[in-house]
């Protein structure tokens, strides 16, 4: 069962409620556990008692549906977006995207792949890239705070980007993904 | 061990050329009418009853696929490597899959990667890595990766300035933190 209609285009909220509503966003990230590429493995020390992401009110999540946050750890093959694009679609708002290492800001060591995309904004809209090859544990808690500060400020609108702007997204997916066989919204 | 292997492969086919050979190693090149025959008298007769990959390599300038079937021996702890060579246009090479069920995923992979076809495999054609892939193989050799990928995907426009103020700006980690709006403030 999927939903068969456009997204509705998401109002603009402002006044102290929607402070105090961001400030509990940003102390509670709760992070779909998907990985993509090598930076899967970054992400695992997070979870252990070095670097523990859990004191920031981050925490992994296994489905979707109960998660804020998709992060993209590394290089995306064309199979493997359109599996992205429904675990995205499936996130309830507000959601953000976290984008790893230099293969999703330019591609990378792999640019010149046949099958590998090189920049990953025209697809989906990312919120905070931390670049590296891959970054370590460090630089992408660094970048959890620098979305967290994002979202207190009311800067983090990706979601809202990608509704008012569906029709350029899906037009960028279907261009790559040839065989699209996705139901047209499936949130 | 690897003697008796070599010399019983000898007095069969005796167009058989010797291309490397160690002392639990053994690689030699038949001619692909007997190609079959050979991996057949390895499993029945020799003892190498293991499958352990099919190889293909695209020799452009010979206008040749070089097949290499690499079949182990547990016993003894030998390996045997057959070569053919079959010509490049509608290439044809046997299957093995009623023999291996396991050769069946690396025909469909070489299927998919060079254009090989191996009649036989109930699976043929079925899709292993690549979904929806419409350009000649990937792995041929005259296929151009990197004129694909900049059509295809596109290239990250560089930067306009150098100095990451310009397009960072309220973004730049030092100012996030309390000391560091003061201090902006007084810029």
């Amino acid at each position: 069962m999927y939903c068969n209609q456009r997204p509705e285009k998401p109002g603009v909220k402002k006044g102290m409620l929607e402070k105090i509503n961001n400030m509990a966003r940003a102390n509670s990230l709760w992070v779909t556990a998907y990985g993509t590429g090598c930076g899967a493995i970054e992400l695992r020390p997070l979870g252990t008692s070095r670097f523990d992401m859990e004191r920031f009110g981050i925490a992994m999540r296994p489905t979707p549906r109960q998660a804020d946050v998709l992060i993209i750890s590394g290089y995306l093959a064309t199979k493997t977006l359109k599996r992205v694009i429904r675990v995205y679609e499936q996130i309830q708002d507000p959601k953000y995207i976290i984008a790893l290492g230099s293969c999703t800001i330019n591609g990378g060591m792999y640019f010149d792949s046949y099958n590998t995309l090189n920049v990953l904004d025209k697809y989906l809209p990312v919120d905070v890239y931390v670049m590296g090859c891959m970054p370590r544990p460090e630089a992408v808690i660094d970048g959890f705070s620098l979305l967290m500060q994002k979202i207190k400020d009311g800067r983090a609108q990706g979601w809202k980007h990608y509704k008012e702007n569906l029709d350029y997204y899906r037009e960028n997916q279907k261009k790559i993904i040839t065989d699209w066989d996705l139901p047209d919204y499936n949130w | 061990m690897i003697d008796k292997t070599k010399k019983e492969l000898e007095i069969r086919f005796p167009l058989l050329k010797l291309v490397r050979e160690m002392h639990n190693y053994l690689h030699v090149e038949v001619e692909k009418a007997s190609a079959m025959d050979a991996i057949l008298m390895a499993k029945t007769s020799l003892g190498f009853k293991t499958l352990q990959l099919i190889s293909s390599v695209d020799r452009m300038e010979e206008n040749l696929f070089q097949m290499t079937w690499i079949l182990e021996n547990y016993n003894n702890e030998t390996t045997l490597l057959i070569s053919a060579r079959y010509p490049r246009e509608n290439c044809i090479v046997p299957s093995l899959s009623d023999i291996w069920p396991a050769a069946s995923a690396f025909e469909r992979e070489i299927f998919e990667m060079f254009g090989i076809s191996f009649p036989g495999n109930p699976r043929e054609g079925e899709d292993f890595l690549l979904e929806g892939w419409k350009d000649i193989p990937p792995m041929r050799r005259d296929f151009l990766t990197e004129e694909y990928s900049m059509k295809l995907y596109g290239e990250r426009q560089p930067r306009e300035h150098l100095d990451p103020r310009q397009y960072i700006g309220d973004m730049v980690g030092e100012w996030n933190t309390p000391m560091g709006q003061k201090r902006k403030e007084e810029k």
